[in-house]
């Protein structure tokens, strides 16, 4: 007999599947998750049948499976993508799929070399999913899983109950109607993106301690918010949570400097005080605390991912930010606070043919957060005016 | 070295035996990740171009069975027949065996339970093998759930016990400890091969029974080649030397000596009756009505598939303990399966024939293939020639051919 559910849990998961993927009755669903995920997969996997699902495809992925290709493997065998896994992701075309977040081992790759670790990605996995992505034809999210060993990079020690409530704020589980609360949320959101697509803003600009950066827009690309559209009309939320209003940036147009105000976990190992420089769009500097390695590593993956794929704003109303926590996971510090990413753009923001402006050929997409009420954002008019659009982390654009 | 990683070693080394350059494939529960995690940094050490794991999970399992549309209970998604293909063609596979959680499906309709396999990726597990492209092996990870039906609760640390002296994991060196063991057991099978037995009579309290063997029949045992030359043992622990008898000619009682798992009820006492190589009558102290029910899964359910002879050198049977996990009871004693035949274990000349050709010839074919226990202290195993003569193969639990 199984053993007795965990109704918080069950309830997580239902709605990730109703309001993250809303997977459609004979829809496949995907779910790739780390093994110490396998109950969230399990939830998952129950949720999904109940809502409809034709076949739940699970991928366990661990990463000490992953160290010991790294310490002991031939080079061959980094970053090689098998056969099998590009035929699986193939098959996720017009399907729902999971991915979760929430690392039980945060610095268990902490003492490789980091460039190898930054190499060590299944680029031509990564390109299939990419294409699904530019295609509109996955309905997708991303959620988290509480585990003792995130629990204890957040708050020094394992106490994963405290995580799971601060999980349960942040993706609205705790609100009396989720479903509807997270209608609500989303409205919102669009909204502000709305009034920034009237804007028509030609580039942003942010000004703080270390950072005075100017990144130019696309007149192709739209600011979106929470919700995304499959090709065959699935509105889906990618990230549960989610805070942010984002757009892809003119990749061609980005000068000044940029220090990240949160730590970033990235590839096993956590980067500290990170702070890059562009010139002409592109990275030309890197210099960080700790882990600079790492993101240098990722940026020579390929010719694109030193230059900017995303810029995304997020407020003091922010109910990640509100926690005050630091969670050492994207999916969540970017939603505490405005963030950018160098790499693959998000193409779901662009009306027509991806024009040159777009950075759409590189498989790297990482977060870092650069917001906090010290940052001040503007969008800069065509004629050149500024226009303030957060302050002291409150957002100042009301029409 | 950690008793986990010793242990993969083995695994690796002796069981897959990973060549340099091999792709390596595992197969295996979540909750087996430890052994997983010692297999691949033992198979990288070894050489592997890459390692590939495929975690399994019960849960996820149980939901589809539950849940999916009745033919959806069959479906292989196309990935994974891929990757088992790949597996097949030159690979090395390890699966790991030991149910985390062994009643996990039992309030399930078990006809869904019994219909839902992966049928096209298990083609290619049984293409590898049956043309020798792939070494492959079957270990066991003890878990909770495993060591819980064995001793009435999750003492995980004395199940680790009891496997680790199976595979002979305290020896001073293992793998040189295998090589001997196998090459002990691929003697035997040189043994009983020389001698073309016609037929296998096994006497003991309750059990007088005459089996037939095939003019083709081969004695197999310790280990396999792949067509490349490599040397595999299959399954780990392995005692047995064995062979596949003609469904046709088996007459007599004979009484199983331990009990056994099936299907989540466990048969006790079983005695089972021959006539003219067909089950004619079961009978049981408890459980008898699982067993029916396999019988009568098709025709030739009632026929008899395998014949293994182990002695009491086994570090399984030394153990006294029951395991319910095939892997290591069938090989505590001797064993005799109703079902279908291993066709390896003849010398290759009904390879092709289909299965009303091999059917004619007396190799039995079914969707069965259930292993009874039969052997111990007061159990003798007697070789009969075409010509009447005898030659005793096992006596008081001794091997006696040489």
């Amino acid at each position: 007999m199984a053993a007795e559910l965990d109704e918080r849990l069950e309830k997580y998961a239902e709605l990730a599947v109703k309001v993250g993927t809303n997977l459609q009755p004979g829809q496949d669903l995907f779910i790739t998750a780390i093994v110490q995920h396998a109950p969230l997969v399990r939830a998952l996997t129950r949720a999904g049948y109940a809502a409809g699902a034709r076949y739940v495809d699970v991928l366990y992925t661990d990463q000490h499976v992953r160290k010991a290709k790294l310490e002991l493997g031939p080079e061959g065998a980094v970053g090689y993508s098998p056969e099998w896994l590009k035929e699986r992701w193939s098959a996720m075309a017009g399907n729902a799929t999971f991915g979760t977040t929430g690392d039980p081992e945060p610095e268990l790759l902490a003492g490789l070399d980091g460039q190898l670790v930054g190499r060590d990605r299944m680029t031509g996995v990564i390109e299939i999913a990419m294409k699904h992505y530019s295609d509109h034809v996955l309905n997708w999210s991303g959620l988290a899983y509480p585990n003792e060993g995130w629990a204890t990079k957040v708050f020094g020690k394992p106490d994963v109950e405290k995580l799971w409530e601060a999980v349960a704020f942040c993706t609205r589980l705790n609100e009396p109607d989720p479903v509807a609360a997270w209608q609500e949320h989303v409205a919102k959101l669009k909204a502000r993106a709305a009034i920034l697509n009237q804007r028509k803003f030609d580039a942003i600009r942010y000004r703080g301690p270390g950072t005075d950066l100017t990144v130019g827009l696309l007149d192709q690309a739209d600011w979106l918010a929470a919700e995304f559209t499959t090709a065959s009309g699935i509105p889906y939320v990618p990230n549960m949570p989610t805070e942010e209003v984002f757009t892809t940036p003119d990749c061609r147009r980005a000068e000044g400097y940029i220090t990240s105000t949160k730590p970033l976990a990235l590839a096993g190992d956590v980067v500290e005080g990170l702070k890059v420089t562009f010139k002409d769009g592109k990275i030309v500097e890197v210099d960080a605390k700790h882990g600079a390695d790492v993101v240098r590593g990722q940026l020579a993956s390929d010719e694109r991912a030193a230059y900017l794929g995303e810029l995304a704003l997020v407020d003091g109303d922010s109910k990640v930010g509100q926690t005050g926590l630091t969670f050492f996971d994207t999916l969540y510090d970017e939603n505490a606070t405005c963030h950018i990413a160098y790499g693959f753009a998000i193409v779901e923001c662009i009306r027509g043919e991806l024009g040159e402006g777009v950075n759409a050929s590189s498989t790297v997409h990482t977060d870092f957060m650069v917001g906090g009420p010290q940052l001040d954002v503007d969008g800069i008019t065509a004629a050149g005016e500024a226009v303030p659009i957060l302050r002291e982390d409150v957002w100042q654009l009301t029409s | 070295m950690e008793r986990v990683d010793r242990y993969a070693e083995l695994i690796v080394r002796v069981g897959a035996n990973v060549q340099p350059g091999q792709r390596v494939f595992i197969n295996a529960a979540v909750e087996h990740a430890d052994l997983v995690r010692a297999l691949t940094r033992a198979a990288y050490s070894a050489g592997a171009e890459y390692v590939d794991v495929l975690y399994g999970d019960g849960h996820v399992r149980r939901a589809m069975i539950e849940n999916a549309d009745e033919d959806v209970l069959t479906y292989s998604p196309p990935w994974m027949v891929e990757r088992m293909s790949n597996s097949a063609d030159g690979g090395a596979l390890i699966m790991v065996a030991g149910d985390p959680d062994p009643e996990l499906l039992a309030d399930l309709n078990q006809t869904r339970v019994g219909k839902a396999r992966l049928i096209s990726v298990l083609e290619q597990a049984r293409r590898g093998q049956n043309t020798r492209t792939m070494s492959w092996t079957i270990a066991a990870c003890p878990v909770a759930g495993w060591a819980e039906q064995v001793f009435g609760e999750p003492d995980v640390e004395r199940l680790w016990g009891a496997v680790a002296e199976t595979v002979g994991l305290d020896e001073p060196d293992p793998v040189a400890a295998w090589r001997e063991h196998t090459a002990r057991l691929r003697e035997r099978a040189v043994q009983l091969n020389e001698r073309r037995f016609d037929a296998l009579r096994y006497t003991g309290p309750g059990t007088e029974l005459t089996v037939g063997l095939l003019p083709e029949h081969k004695w197999m045992g310790g280990g396999t080649e792949t067509t490349s030359g490599v040397f595999h043992v299959a399954n780990m622990p392995t005692e047995e030397v064995f062979t596949t008898p003609d469904r046709r000619r088996a007459d007599g009682t004979i009484r199983s000596t331990l009990p056994l798992q099936l299907g989540g009820t466990v048969v006790h006492d079983l005695v089972v009756t021959l006539a003219d190589g067909r089950i004619v009558d079961v009978s049981a102290s408890v459980g008898v009505d699982a067993v029916r029910a396999q019988l009568d899964t098709d025709d030739s359910a009632r026929h008899l598939g395998e014949l293994a002879l182990v002695d009491g050198t086994s570090r399984v049977g030394k153990t006294g303990i029951t395991f319910f996990n095939t892997l290591f009871d069938e090989n505590a004693t001797c064993h005799i399966a109703f079902g279908s035949a291993i066709q390896a274990a003849t010398d290759g000349s009904l390879d092709g024939l289909d299965t009303n050709g091999l059917q004619e010839r007396g190799l039995n074919v079914s969707a069965v293939h259930t292993d009874f226990m039969v052997g111990g202290q007061e159990v003798t195993v007697t070789g009969v020639h075409k010509d009447g003569s005898e030659e005793t193969i096992i006596e008081k639990d001794v091997w006696q051919l040489s």
